[in-house]
């Protein structure tokens, strides 16, 4: 082989090989960075893993005059059956108040102790993406799952724990504690212990299991007869849907804006991404047909030589041999480079995001590199293919 | 392979031409084993075409072809590249040495293909016709008789039925075209080989079974 490879490799192109080299490092970098950073990305984003992805919450607005009638802000049957009718809604479902006092109290032995009125509210288990058997309560047990406002712990963290030198408190170290729930109703008196399952950044309310809130209802509740709800929840096709805004103006309904704004930037950021993936894989394409282009016109001058080789008995495929290690030799090269820079470049955003995002962590790049390497074996079997079927047309002496 | 056969073979380029005379085209032709021949031809009477077309690497001919009864038009790839190997060895005329390759490694890039030949067998026909001490030189830079002699070599480089020599002397002084043909049939003999032998005026001087006139 060493013979071959001597007489093969004259005529080889040493600056055509290196532009090849780094236009497709350049390519392959940009997707596989592409790629990383939006799973990366995804990571932050889903803080509430256990909430289903696209869903929106909505309230009447409170004017001066409704907040003081008290009953102008709920939702008819009428509303939601209107809301149903309207197009954009997937899934719709309602919030259910607690009709008894509840009180919580937290703490963390020798160091602080906290004491509070709070209220519970439930939606239909659908909405929430808890493991059935995280998110059942059973009755008679006197453990409820709970789940919170991402708010409580920021203002505990950056707010009071700051002010008073106490430590900082982890979404992991808070789930492994109880909470002593007081709740009151009906005459009766009964404790039960809280079990936190996770923290919400997008539902700003306290959310228990709506099987417990049926029966705790049905037990503490002093008056007969169910509340008509205050909010809904909805799942919707596409957030960034023009019909939902219009709607929701029209008849005077409020959403969490943030969740919306959320979930354009999400939209955005998926299509610059896809943006910056598709010119990467555009220069990766363009660099592979300087590669094709180098390696071919390599072929085309010694072609004398291929000629020869194999008409003193060489075969096709080892004469192409040389030229589809040089090829795929190559390619290897710059996946392993281009991974190599990828995990560089990550390494310093994902500081930042660290720095921005406590509770961050980073996902495998497992996917990132399953991408290169499918990439590298796509354009490898491409490569292999071109190069042995250009020394066929010698054999065949179509040149 | 014990028989090539020609049969009413006639290259494409010479079908309207008329009154063609000639002992292989259009004819029926039979090369054995074990026996020398001679094809004596005026130039432009289709030599080279004739080794192409046996040789698998031209195919514009009308007529049939046959190794061992086979037509060999159907041959694959894999099949040509196996008869280049083991059974037929071609000494062309235009040589196709590599230029950039000393006259060692001419040799050596075919021996290693097939490894055929021992290290000193090979050597000693380099002494035999007075070039050893080319061995290093680039192919490029020695004479056409010179390289004629490498050629040889490179082409008993390998086991085979039939060796084809396209004007192997055309270029070489009667003494190293002597040796020449002795280690030619030397090496034929010990396969059983047959030698098919071209010329257009020098031939080796051989005890040949039948000659034609192309």
């Amino acid at each position: 082989m060493n013979l071959v490879w001597k007489l093969l490799r004259q005529h080889i192109s040493i600056p055509q090989f290196v532009g090849f080299f780094f236009a497709n490092l350049v390519g392959v970098v940009i997707i596989l960075l592409g790629v990383q950073f939006y799973k990366d990305y995804q990571a932050i984003d889903q803080e509430d893993s256990f909430m289903k992805a696209d869903y929106m919450i909505v309230n009447k607005k409170i004017g001066a005059l409704s907040g003081l009638s008290g009953t102008q802000h709920t939702f008819t049957a009428a509303d939601i059956a209107d809301l149903k009718e309207s197009g954009f809604v997937e899934k719709i479902g309602a919030f259910t108040p607690s009709s008894f006092n509840v009180k919580a109290r937290f703490d963390v032995e020798g160091f602080v102790s906290f004491s509070t009125e709070m209220f519970f509210e439930s939606v239909p288990d659908e909405f929430v993406d808890v493991k059935s058997e995280a998110w059942a309560y059973h009755k008679g047990s006197n453990e409820i799952p709970i789940i919170l406002p991402k708010n409580y712990l920021d203002l505990y963290n950056f707010g009071y724990a700051q002010g008073k030198g106490l430590p900082k408190l982890s979404e992991g170290i808070l789930g492994a504690m109880k909470l002593k729930i007081i709740i009151e109703g009906n005459g009766q008196n009964d404790e039960f212990e809280g079990r936190i399952v996770g923290f919400s950044s997008r539902l700003n309310t306290i959310l228990v299991p709506a099987s417990f809130m049926r029966w705790a209802n049905g037990q503490y509740a002093s008056q007969e007869g169910e509340k008509e709800p205050t909010r809904l929840i909805m799942e919707v096709a596409n957030p960034t849907d023009e019909r939902i805004t219009s709607y929701l103006q029209e008849h005077d309904y409020e959403t969490d804006e943030e969740k919306l704004e959320a979930s354009k930037t999400t939209f955005v950021l998926r299509v610059i991404v896809s943006i910056v993936m598709i010119v990467g894989i555009v220069i990766s394409i363009l660099s592979f047909y300087i590669l094709m282009l180098s390696v071919f016109l390599l072929v085309q001058k010694n072609s004398s030589k291929l000629e020869n080789l194999l008409l003193i008995g060489y075969s096709p495929a080892r004469v192409s041999f040389p030229y589809q290690a040089l090829t795929v030799g190559l390619n290897v090269l710059v996946l392993i480079l281009a991974v190599i820079i990828m995990l560089v470049i990550r390494s310093v955003y994902l500081d930042m995001f660290e720095n921005f995002f406590p509770d961050f962590e980073a996902p495998g790049v497992l996917l990132a590199l399953c991408v290169g390497l499918g990439l590298l074996v796509l354009v490898s079997i491409f490569n292999v293919i071109a190069v042995y079927n250009k020394v066929m047309s010698i054999w065949n002496r179509k040149e | 392979m014990d028989k090539i056969q020609l049969i009413d073979t006639l290259p494409n380029v010479f079908v309207n031409r008329e009154n063609i005379v000639s002992g292989i085209w259009n004819q029926k032709v039979t090369f054995e084993r074990e026996k020398l021949y001679l094809v004596e031809a005026n130039s432009g009477t289709g030599k080279s075409s004739l080794c192409s077309f046996i040789y698998g690497y031209r195919h514009d001919y009308q007529g049939q072809i046959l190794f061992d009864g086979e037509d060999i038009s159907k041959y694959s790839v894999a099949k040509w590249t196996d008869i280049r190997q083991h059974h037929f060895s071609l000494l062309w005329q235009e040589l196709r040495m590599f230029p950039e390759l000393t006259a060692w490694e001419n040799v050596e890039i075919k021996n290693k293909l097939t490894n055929h030949q021992s290290k000193e067998q090979i050597l000693e026909w380099f002494e035999m016709l007075g070039i050893t001490d080319k061995l290093n030189a680039k192919m490029g830079r020695m004479s056409f008789g010179q390289q004629q002699r490498v050629a040889l070599i490179r082409a008993l480089c390998q086991p085979f039925d039939f060796l084809f020599v396209d004007e192997p002397i055309s270029h070489l002084d009667d003494t190293n075209a002597a040796i020449m043909g002795q280690i030619m049939t030397t090496e034929a003999k010990k396969q059983g080989a047959g030698i098919i032998a071209t010329s257009i005026g020098k031939h080796i001087e051989l005890p040949y079974d039948q000659v034609f006139n192309l």
